[in-house]
């Protein structure tokens, strides 16, 4: 086969073809779609953390004008099983999340019955006239409650409070510890925020009683898994089920589940015969859909006089809420905290204990950079109290222990594998860029005039497009590591690309299409994608872990490149011509070297279809094909970064001002560098949320007490500076076109970046340890005082 | 909720007869009577400003008023802009050329909000844009190229 073209769509800065439906006001959301005689569903929600639900009286609700069912737990548990996801990890114990709660409830919010009426409204109303009468049982309220002894149990049968305990030791920790010059203990908290798509979660599902089909539209990252998810719990034949992710208003992986309420609308719909509805409002999405980022890690570190990190000892807790989600379990946070925590660092000797806590909060699940933020927070700032320590700069302790450009591949301690990367050059490169030395006089200046100015740092990579073997590692009861394209070429010679991934900001429509493009020898406007149907897409996976371009544009190339095969068999065979000397380009195949010997790809694609006589032997009139990726050798690819910033502390008021903010990254090769830089912006933006705004903060009786956007405070305009973004591009050795993951990078590193900054800020006033996200005003006033009382 | 009011509202030009109960609030009028629904509902308390539309010119939320209260009013929502690519807006034209925005559930709101300003402030500063659209939470862009957006719109409108 001869050589693809030069690529001439892959790495151009193409605006978004998909743009102009949102720009407009057409796209399609979920609750933009109305079914005929469809129906609305409003849930009853509990109001207790832990409790025996010991009645529930529906009377009322469902006198009420207007309403046409009531349902409540023991109803629903005669029709759905609860959702069960296991891990294979041996401690594993597990949960069942009811689609509504029937005999307890584990969380604010649980959903315990719900009410479809003929309009939102009314079912509103009526879901306020469901009586449910509790039996309050003692609440775990956190960490510390859930492991301290003599604590209530949350599931029956477990015989502590942990969905599963892990124990890794690598190298030998021990002589490390004993060879160290030095040793630091450290103490970091990571409290709970979550990804907050501006669109909540919604569904609409309609059940065809004359066909046995059910069909589910969701804002959801994941149909296909869905569908799984739903035909299990509903006990129906898969291919009864079809689910439809519309245009989605971000999912950041919280929408990458199945939810309760998707199998109630569900059941609901079989059961009133009619369409419903269910749209989450804010106050629900805030107590009820996905947490995350809820970690407690205390590290140990052992150094050199160099400033060599020699060894790592981590206690890693992670609050995972009342159940085990799906399709993740609750090991994911602990799992990759585990694996990664060494970061982008030659740390050879390591032992980590990890475990998943459940308490009485909402399920904790992925959310854009999964665990990676709170690793990186750890490490991070390890890195710089090494410094301090042996008062060497931070940039100069990072840079004795990053992973060398000679060392790639490298195999970390934990067994990952860093396929290549820029970890010194994006370091150095992000000092240049952001002008470090500028940044310290201009700190130096300020300081002189009483003002407090900080610069912080942090690096990481990223493991990114996740293969079959890592999740087997892992133990997970799906394994991700492959996603699935169709190439279909249609009797006029353009194409449709069908992938399994889900593109809800993404840009996945443009991406793929300059991927299978430059393939086929096509122009942009030839090739659409089709995405979000079961019905249409081949199975695979769905959007998450920064695994799209690899994964699922890999599957486009490869199918791509199956059909590129037809076309040019099928060519050299009108043109009698050796296939080996064809070449695809401006929408013709031709000799190479001959290019007046050629014919047009639309006429192949109009002859293969209606004159399939003149096809070569053996030859299929089908123009299409369907490929799979799953980049060799499964362990998937490892994108890495800089960040450096810097703030102005007041400590008064504590206000962290970002003055500056930058960052190098190396996604490897980039498809759409403009695609590139928006998700490095929005990443880093919810990172600054999640470093300095965002709580979701419980009280002692696990009432969570940020029910509102008033409360929980997500980053506006101002908030957020402007971020400067540049590229280094290392090819993966392993990938298609050397491509790598970078969606959730940007969320990753302000966290320690920012920590780092404000400490250094408050340096004049005192050494204190930052050791907290998010540095809300309360904390940085907090750590002010600390620092103005260690300076006196 | 039994008692309906027909009222009357003029949206992007032209008249509309609607009964709905005076509770409804006048997104949702937009949304499911008028079938216009490009103006989005985040978080129904005027905080994340996915609902902005134009009242007499001036952005408003609308989840916080009711649809009996915009009587009278001339409202404009995103789908009088442009009905395709061939007819944007220069707002629009600019998001698109700039990337300035990714799932697109705030875009319509943070358009308008952008329309308006370039016809109050027609030369922007910075600040003034992200003073602007403060009132407009975009969880994917991190606000960058929108404001790059809002500054080439400006420009635009400056050379026609």
């Amino acid at each position: 086969m001869p050589e693809a073209q030069q690529p001439k769509l892959l790495g151009a800065r193409v605006k978004r073809v998909e743009d102009p439906r949102f720009l407009t006001g057409r796209a399609r959301y979920v609750d933009d779609i109305v079914r005929p005689r469809m129906l609305h569903a409003a849930f009853v929600r509990s109001t207790i953390a832990h409790a025996e639900i010991t009645g529930v009286d529906s009377t009322a609700a469902a006198a009420h004008p207007g309403v046409r069912a009531v349902m409540d737990g023991r109803q629903m548990a005669e029709r759905a099983l609860p959702i069960v996801c296991n891990s294979l990890v041996p401690s594993w114990q597990e949960t069942r999340y009811p689609a509504l709660a029937a005999d307890r409830v584990r969380f604010v919010g649980e959903a315990v019955a719900a009410v479809v009426a003929d309009d939102r409204y009314v079912a509103e109303d009526a879901s306020e006239l469901v009586l449910v009468d509790y039996a309050p049982l003692p609440a775990v309220a956190s960490i510390a409650e859930a492991i301290a002894d003599g604590a209530p149990r949350l599931h029956d049968g477990w015989e502590d409070n942990f969905f599963v305990k892990r124990h890794f030791v690598g190298g030998d920790p021990d002589r490390a510890f004993a060879e160290a010059a030095g040793t630091l203990q450290l103490d970091l908290r990571s409290n709970r925020h979550s990804g907050i798509p501006l669109e909540t979660r919604g569904c609409i599902a309609e059940y065809d009683d004359a066909e046995e089909t059910l069909t589910l539209w969701t804002a959801t990252q994941i149909p296909h898994l869905v569908r799984t998810g739903l035909a299990d719990v509903l006990q129906m034949p898969e291919n009864r089920i079809r689910v439809i992710a519309p245009d989605v208003g971000g999912g950041y992986g919280i929408k990458g589940h199945l939810f309760p309420e998707e199998i109630a609308v569900c059941v609901l719909a079989m059961e009133v015969g009619r369409p419903v509805k269910w749209i989450e409002d804010r106050r629900e999405h805030l107590l009820a859909s996905i947490h995350a980022r809820e970690h407690e890690h205390r590290l140990e570190v052992a150094y050199t006089e160099d400033g060599t990190v020699l060894g790592l000892r981590a206690r890693v807790y992670v609050d995972c809420g009342a159940y085990s989600v799906y399709p993740w379990t609750s090991t994911m946070d602990t799992g990759m905290a585990l694996g990664i925590l060494p970061g982008p660092y030659r740390i050879r000797h390591y032992e980590c204990e990890a475990y998943s806590v459940t308490t009485n909060k909402c399920p904790l699940g992925p959310y854009r950079g999964v665990s990676r933020p709170a690793a990186c927070f750890s490490i991070e700032r390890a890195m710089d109290e090494v410094a301090r320590a042996t008062g060497l700069d931070p940039f100069e302790v990072r840079r004795r222990n990053l992973v060398r450009p000679d060392e790639f591949p490298y195999q970390s301690v934990t067994g990952l594998v860093y396929d290549s990367g820029s970890f010194h050059e994006a370091l150095e490169e992000v000092c240049r860029q952001a002008d470090l030395d500028g940044m310290r006089a201009e700190q130096e200046r300020a300081r002189a005039e009483g003002r407090l100015l900080g610069i912080g740092f942090a690096c990481y990579t990223e493991q990114t497009a996740h293969t079959t073997n890592e999740f087997i590692k892992r133990g997970v009861p799906i394994i991700f590591g492959y996603d699935t394209a169709t190439v279909r070429m249609d009797p006029s010679g353009k194409v449709a690309v069908y992938v399994s991934t889900h593109s809800h900001g993404q840009g996945h429509e443009t991406t793929y299409a300059q991927i299978v493009a430059d393939q086929l020898g096509l122009g942009l406007g030839d090739v659409k994608v089709f995405f979000g149907d079961t019905a249409s897409a081949p199975y695979g996976h769905g959007t998450f872990a920064s695994r799209s371009a690899v994964l699922a544009g890999g599957a486009s190339h490869r199918a791509a490149g199956k059909v590129r095969e037809m076309l040019v068999d099928f060519a050299a065979h009108e043109l009698e011509a050796d296939a080996a000397d064809m070449e695809l380009g401006d929408g013709e195949a031709f000799v190479r070297g001959a290019p007046g010997r050629g014919v047009k790809i639309a006429d192949l694609a109009r002859w293969a279809y209606h004159r399939p006589e003149r096809l070569p032997p053996g030859m299929e009139p089908v123009i299409e094909a369907v490929a799979s990726y799953d980049a060799d050798p499964g362990t998937g690819t490892f994108a890495n970064a800089a960040h450096l910033t810097l703030v102005e502390v007041d400590p008064d008021t504590g206000g962290v001002d970002l003055l500056r903010y930058a960052v190098v990254e190396d996604c490897g090769r980039m498809i759409n560098p403009l695609v590139v830089d928006g998700q490095v912006h929005g990443g880093v933006a919810q990172g600054i949320g999640g470093a300095l705004l965002e709580e979701l903060v419980y009280d002692e009786n696990a009432q969570l007490t940020t029910t509102t956007f008033l409360d929980y405070r997500l980053p506006g305009a101002t908030d957020i500076p402007r971020i400067s973004v540049s590229h280094l591009e290392t090819l993966s050795p392993f990938t298609i076109e050397g491509i790598k993951g970078m969606g959730e990078g940007g969320a990753i590193a302000p966290g320690p970046a920012l920590a780092s900054a404000v400490e250094d800020a408050l340096r004049p006033l005192g050494q204190v340890f930052v050791n907290e996200l998010p540095l809300t005003p309360e904390r940085v006033r907090r750590f002010a005082e600390q620092a103005g009382a260690a300076g006196r | 909720m039994s008692t309906r009011r027909e009222i009357r509202l003029t949206v992007n030009g032209a008249e509309h007869a609607v009964t709905v109960p005076p509770r409804k609030l006048l997104a949702d009028c937009l949304r499911d009577d008028l079938g216009l629904t490009g103006t989005h509902v985040g978080c129904e308390q005027g905080v994340c400003g996915a609902c902005t539309i134009l009242l007499d010119g001036e952005p408003i939320r609308s989840c916080l008023m009711f649809a009996v209260q915009a009587q009278g009013a001339e409202l404009e929502t995103i789908e009088s802009l442009a009905r395709s690519a061939d007819d944007l807006h220069p707002v629009q034209r600019a998001f698109w050329e700039k990337h300035g925005l990714q799932c697109g559930f705030c875009t319509p709101g943070m358009v308008l909000t952008a329309k308006a300003l370039l016809e109050s402030t027609p030369d922007p500063s910075e600040d003034e844009i992200r003073e602007a659209i403060a009132g407009n939470i975009c969880r994917c862009t991190g606000y960058v190229f929108v404001v790059d957006a809002i500054k080439a719109a400006a420009e635009a409108r400056a050379d026609a």
